[in-house]
């Protein structure tokens, strides 16, 4: 019998990762590009393009993020193509070589709650024949399984498209233990952006050069130290100091995340409010939001107060419990799950 | 039992009820709690049907009978029947609650006091971006604009949202409705993302649609509500038949038409895309005459740039607000009083 790997994948709407039972584990950027003409095929010498690779070179290519705001759009055969290419990418870089490989793969992937509720048997059918055995299961669920905390726990998986909200209660969860705000990394990228072209309207800036600024230096509340960044105005860098606005864009997120997480609260049975609220887990790249945490501790002071930590590796979190769940599946269950 | 055997139970329910859920969708079988809800609301929807129609057509009947009575609240539905102008209308024959039809703006006139305004998108939802520009903030500048001046014209004004605040569209149509409104807009700025060259206005009024694009529209501004386009769909087939189609389509004429005239004076490429019909998730919920306008396309540059002017912006809502006026007007003579008495 084929010797049998386990994976489990964080499917996100910016970052992918792998974790894979053989002990390799790799993170890649949402992005699928392919060339877009011959010139660009020459130069690229690639059909596909993958991660940072796509994005460094997005001026030759046809760029797609597939699970933008956090669902696979229906119908659009290109963003299917980017998930089975991003998948058949991660799962090359953890040593499975399509066809000829004779490993029986088996895999969990994590996706955002949203695009799990709204559209399953599409996502489904996007990533058949891939790998031998398939369990999706939405991204929050998947967290909370490789931390062990699966009773009287509240996961915030703030992403780039999506922060999903998931109560655990000792059962897989349901509609209404899961909320999904449409608020994330994203909105910070845009509002960081509109807020330095107000500012510095001569400034040449990106969508991409705002997220590698958030991911250096995201705060709420007090600044660790002034941040400055470096841009072409007129094509001569410049330096710009940008802290009021990089506060007032991650901001932006604090109060639909507050609303939300004290909605979600105040729906849990009573007798568990306080547990839960002593019991949430701040993942996803908002988890590496300087003072976020605090900041929601604070306004869990309203309500009783509470404790909120971010996980130590907000980066694979989610595909290590996609992994743990795809070693405790039994056989038989596999058996039924195959892809 | 020990915390880690409690662990191991757990973990072992929940990864059964995952792979139950997996087994179901590779079986086509429909998510619980979809069919759980789906099926709720289309009782709800029949159950509604069945009592709001004879309510209707008993609250029709009383008013003829008695003249009409000016002194009466606006009512979106019994208003239509209370017009004292409006020449004798034969008895309603007994023919159960099976003919809408007989509720069209043609057999009586409208007289529209309060509009409902419902800013698109807001909170968490910023609908369409481009440029650094959220939809949700140029569709809730055109309404405060378009409420300032429906009330200097003596209308009264509810609104869904006056900030920038999360509200789901199961919501704005019930404040609608419990706002007892005679109308209901709903402003929202389109994004053609595949074609940037092209800029136009269109207007929705509800119902069902093949047209691919459309279905993929409506799937788009009904994102947060958590329904599936199959799902919608079959809820606006519940809802299809309904005595607000005629006044609805009507609404969205003249508002069209005048977004149209005016903003083409500004932009001789601006393409009329005409009055359609689609499947908003909040126009199924309103119980009055609803349109959804989609007052520009800010997946165009340069429409892009004219709606960071304040100005153009001034324009769309000078533009809706000349639609509602005619509108209102088209019916009758109440309109005109409330004007004098308010203003």
């Amino acid at each position: 019998m084929a010797e049998t790997l386990n994976v489990g994948i964080d499917l996100g709407t910016s970052r992918s990762a792998i974790s894979a039972s053989n002990g390799e584990r790799f993170v890649v950027d949402s992005f699928v590009g392919w060339p877009l003409d011959m010139v660009a095929r020459k130069v690229l010498k690639r059909d596909v393009l993958i991660g940072h690779e796509a994005v460094a070179n997005r001026t030759m290519l046809d760029l797609h993020r597939p699970l933008e705001r956090g669902l696979l759009k229906e119908g659009s055969e290109k963003d299917v193509e980017a998930v089975r290419e991003l998948l058949k990418h991660l799962l090359r870089l953890v040593g499975v070589n399509g066809k000829s490989d004779a490993a029986n793969v088996r895999a969990v992937v994590g996706v955002p709650a949203a695009a799990l509720r709204t559209n399953k048997q599409y996502l489904r059918n996007s990533m058949k024949g891939i790998v031998d055995s398939l369990l999706i299961v939405s991204e929050p669920f998947a967290v909370a399984y490789g931390l062990d905390a699966l009773l009287h726990t509240l996961i915030i998986d703030i992403g780039a498209g999506t922060t999903d909200f998931c109560v655990m209660k000792g059962r897989y969860p349901t509609e209404e233990d899961q909320r999904t705000l449409t608020i994330a990394g994203d909105t910070i990228d845009a509002q960081l952006l509109k807020l330095m072209e107000e500012r510095y309207p001569q400034a040449n800036v990106t969508l991409f050069m705002v997220r590698d600024w958030k991911e250096k230096f995201s705060f709420v509340g007090e600044p660790k130290a002034p941040v400055v960044v470096t841009a072409p105005v007129k094509g001569v860098p410049t330096e710009m100091d940008i802290t009021n606005e990089m506060k007032a864009a991650c901001e932006a997120v604090v109060a639909p995340t507050v609303e939300t997480m004290l909605d979600l609260l105040a729906k849990v049975e009573p007798e568990f409010q306080e547990r839960v609220r002593n019991n949430i887990i701040l993942s996803g790249g908002g988890g590496l939001i300087h003072g976020l945490a605090q900041a929601l501790e604070d306004a869990l002071k309203a309500v009783g107060g509470g404790k909120v930590r971010a996980t130590d590796d907000p980066v694979f979190i989610g595909s290590d419990g996609g992994l743990a769940l795809a070693s405790d599946a039994p056989e038989g269950d596999w058996e039924k799950l195959s892809a | 039992m020990s915390a880690g055997n409690t662990t191991d139970r757990l973990k072992r329910r929940v990864l059964r009820e995952a792979v139950a859920e997996n087994i179901d969708v590779i079986r086509g079988v429909p998510p619980r709690a979809l069919r759980r809800h789906s099926r709720w609301t289309r009782l709800w929807l029949r159950r509604a049907s069945f009592v709001l129609l004879p309510l209707t057509l008993a609250g029709s009947s009383y008013m003829i009978a008695n003249g009409g009575d000016a002194a009466m609240p606006p009512r979106p539905l019994m208003q239509i029947a209370s017009a004292s102008v409006q020449p004798p209308v034969a008895p309603l024959p007994d023919r159960g609650v099976t003919t809408p039809e007989r509720m069209a703006a043609s057999a009586f006139p409208l007289s529209v006091r309060r509009v409902v305004l419902d800013a698109g998108h807001g909170g968490t939802d910023p609908g369409a971006t481009a440029g650094g520009l959220l939809e949700k903030e140029i569709t809730l500048d055109i309404g405060r604009r378009l409420q300032s001046l429906l009330t200097q014209s003596g209308f009264e004004v509810v609104v869904t949202r006056d900030a920038d605040h999360t509200i789901a569209l199961k919501d704005r149509a019930e404040l609608a409705n419990a706002a007892k409104s005679d109308i209901f807009v709903s402003i929202h700025v389109n994004a053609i993302v595949k074609h940037t060259e092209v800029r136009g206005i269109e207007t929705y009024y509800l119902g069902s649609t093949n047209d691919p694009s459309l279905t993929k529209l409506a799937a788009a501004e009904n994102r947060i509500s958590g329904y599936s386009v199959s799902d919608m769909r079959s809820l606006v087939e519940d809802v299809y038949a309904n005595a607000r189609s005629a006044e609805s389509h009507q609404l969205a004429t003249v508002i069209q038409k005048n977004l149209y005239s005016s903003l083409r004076a500004d932009d001789a490429a601006l393409e009329n895309w005409g009055v359609k019909r689609a499947p908003f998730l909040v126009l199924v919920g309103t119980q009055m005459p609803a349109v959804l306008a989609e007052v520009g396309c800010m997946s165009n540059e340069k429409e892009l740039a004219m709606l960071r002017r304040p100005e153009y912006r001034q324009k769309i809502a000078e533009a809706l607000h000349q639609g509602i006026r005619s509108y209102a007007s088209a019916g009758d003579a109440p309109q005109k009083k409330g004007i004098e008495k308010n203003g």
